[in-house]
């Protein structure tokens, strides 16, 4: 039977390119990283070529997509962050392309590696760091010293604070790795299980895929929302400074 | 009289489809709220017996450190669910 993690398996395509002691060949992943970035550009270049004031289905499309994003940011980190709107838009479709092209069969979901999720997150906590003491000064430390707190727990409370903030990358991005190579075993497994079944009792785990798909797919998406609003969240704790 | 009447209906047919959106949010939430609560509190200890076995190593005390830690690090989990367990109640 097939195995249900080959699917995630990371194979270099063309010849291997190493730079010191880093492997930097083209593989699968990037391919599909490639692909989605080609599709999102794609999809705007098309979308936004004939602009009628009665829309299109695409140009809808793509003005629902703004217009999702633009309110997320108004309404968790208010009109001061509006200068990051391109950021978290290129985040959200980027994750959101992603996860549901990941969803076709034959092909590689980029989401469902810790690094490619790690990377993301990791260059948000630095991003969203660096706004906060650039915006803030010294100030921004005041977000790890919660306001009447006692002065001989503050020791205490300013340690967890910080392991607190710290551990933001890391679920940031346990999240999304997690629930999508989850999801996308779980439907390889009862794929296999179809087959080995048969035509006599295949029918039960069948018809798990076909619910289980419809249940990725809203993952997919809810995935994708979920990283946006929380990089959202973290960059109003930048630059709003409260708590 | 007319126009009046035309806009009060609109505003609210506005009012129920926002009721409307409202309710699919909060329908499709638990499963993400309960993935949500798993990893911040899970990542708040990995992040700090992590620390606390780097500072182990780096002094030469080993268990101490990770001891502390693992303990500051759950209440630092439990920190972070409170905070967006918070989050979803203003929602």
């Amino acid at each position: 039977m097939a195995n249900p993690m080959q699917q995630f398996e990371v194979k270099t395509i063309g010849p291997k390119i190493e730079i010191g002691n880093f492997d930097v060949s083209f593989t699968n992943s990037s391919l599909f990283m490639v692909i989605t970035v080609v599709i999102i550009s794609m999809f705007f270049v098309i979308s936004t070529q004939k602009k009628s004031l009665v829309p299109s289905r695409l140009q809808l499309l793509s003005e629902m997509a703004y217009e999702f994003v633009a309110k997320m940011i108004a309404e968790t980190a208010g009109s001061k962050a509006r200068p990051f709107f391109p950021f978290i838009l290129t985040l959200f479709l980027f994750i959101l392309f992603s996860n549901m092209i990941g969803m076709i069969p034959y092909s590689f979901t980029t989401t469902s590696h810790i690094i490619v999720t790690f990377t993301l997150a990791f260059f948000i906590f630095i991003g969203v760091t660096v706004i906060g003491f650039v915006k803030h000064g010294l100030g921004y430390l005041k977000l790890f010293v919660p306001s009447g707190v006692p002065i001989v727990l503050l020791p205490i409370i300013v340690v967890i604070e910080i392991i607190s903030y710290l551990s933001r990358p890391i679920s940031l991005s346990v999240r999304l790795f997690a629930n999508m190579m989850a999801g996308h075993t779980m439907l390889k497994v009862f794929g296999g299980f179809v087959i080995s079944l048969g035509l006599v009792g295949g029918w039960l785990p069948l018809g798990f895929s076909v619910a289980l798909t419809g249940l990725e797919i809203l993952v997919a998406f809810l995935q994708a929302y979920v990283f946006a609003i929380l990089t959202c969240i973290y960059l109003n704790d930048a630059i709003n400074l409260h708590h | 009289m007319e126009l009046k009447e035309i806009k009060s209906k609109i505003k609210k047919m506005k009012s129920d489809i926002n009721e409307k959106n409202e309710n699919d949010q909060k329908r499709v939430s638990p499963l993400g709220v309960a993935m949500k609560m798993g990893t911040e509190f899970v990542a708040a200890v990995f992040v700090a017996s992590f620390i606390g076995i780097y500072i182990d190593k780096w002094l030469e005390t080993t268990p101490l450190f990770i001891l502390i830690f693992f303990v500051v690090g759950s209440a630092a989990g439990i920190l972070n669910v409170v905070r967006s367990s918070k989050m979803i109640n203003k929602d």
